[in-house]
């Protein structure tokens, strides 16, 4: 195991759920599930839980593909704080691939897209079209990390 | 589905509403590995009974302590541990009180959270960690033996 529940002694100002899972495709679909039910929880509108499970399986899918290169014992962690007027979520990975500080702010081209065998590239466009804030940096084990945040509207 | 075994691990606050959360991440872990609609649900009612009994007796309610979740699925059977701090020890493996004695009032209402996951899961069993927490760990099958030895 790689965690234990003595992680977080002090009661802390903001609620936490963490969660690891193994660098294998189709695991998004835990932490989709996971950041589902607690978005519901906390009173966000069913659109803004879809684009959070669209956004999500996005980062996921990059840290595994990309951050771990599919290495299935590499982690990906996925931490989803609670606050009272919004959700914070962050991914990150051991960073076996560093992400390119370049491709965190390009905008893709659909043009070029029709014109290039590789059609990927815009996952990190769509997570900033669907979430409130986004933040990359780089994660308390040297990998990648992405920070969302949405907002709460009541 | 998925044919290996991989685990995942997930932590929480100690606070009641949190296992509603440990469940639907549970559930999916558990669909990947093709456990059918049946199993998922009553997963997810013993998983709720143990995380409620981690969350109000094994830590007590002190929300700044954490409840973790370990999930690994080997061949057709699906492992579940829940440790907690141990704020309070688990105490004991004594046989639960019959309905009946709950019915007339010589045992107390609650506390039939061990005796219904006993129903729904294959094996359950409790345990120490070197940290003085306690540990449930309990497994399903894909297909559920029941107390007369027949299978689902």
């Amino acid at each position: 195991m790689t965690s234990s529940p003595n992680d977080h002694d002090q009661i802390p100002p903001e609620r936490v759920i963490e969660l690891r899972l193994p660098s294998r495709l189709g695991y998004e679909k835990i932490a989709m599930d996971a950041a589902t039910s607690l978005a519901r929880r906390m009173g966000f509108h069913e659109d803004r839980v879809n684009a959070l499970r669209t956004a999500l399986a996005e980062a996921v899918t990059n840290a595994i593909e990309h951050g771990n290169a599919h290495d299935a014992a590499m982690r990906v962690l996925v931490m989803l704080t609670v606050r009272p007027d919004e959700l914070i979520v962050s991914v990150a990975d051991q960073g076996r691939n560093l992400l390119d500080p370049d491709k965190t702010t390009a905008v893709p081209s659909i043009e070029e897209s029709f014109t290039k065998v590789d059609k990927g590239g815009w996952g990190i466009w769509l997570i900033r079209e669907l979430v409130d804030e986004v933040e990359f940096s780089t994660g308390p084990g040297g990998g990648n990390q992405i920070r969302m945040v949405i907002h709460l509207e009541k | 589905m998925d044919t290996q075994s991989p685990s995942i691990d997930l932590t929480f606050p100690s606070e009641l509403g949190y296992e509603k959360i440990a469940r639907e991440t549970v559930a999916a872990f558990a669909r990947r590995f093709g456990f059918d609609r049946e199993r998922i649900e009553d997963l997810k009612t013993a998983l709720s009974e143990v995380c409620i009994n981690a969350i109000e007796h094994g830590n007590a309610c002190l929300p700044g302590l954490r409840i973790l979740v370990h999930c690994e699925c080997i061949a057709d059977r699906l492992t579940i541990e829940v440790h907690d701090r141990g704020v309070r020890q688990y105490l004991g493996h004594g046989p639960s009180a019959q309905i009946e004695q709950k019915i007339i009032g010589s045992a107390p209402l609650r506390g039939m959270g061990l005796m219904l996951i006993a129903q729904l899961v294959d094996e359950v069993g409790f345990s120490s960690s070197p940290e003085g927490g306690n540990v449930c760990r309990f497994a399903l099958d894909r297909q559920h033996l029941h107390s007369n030895g027949t299978r689902e």
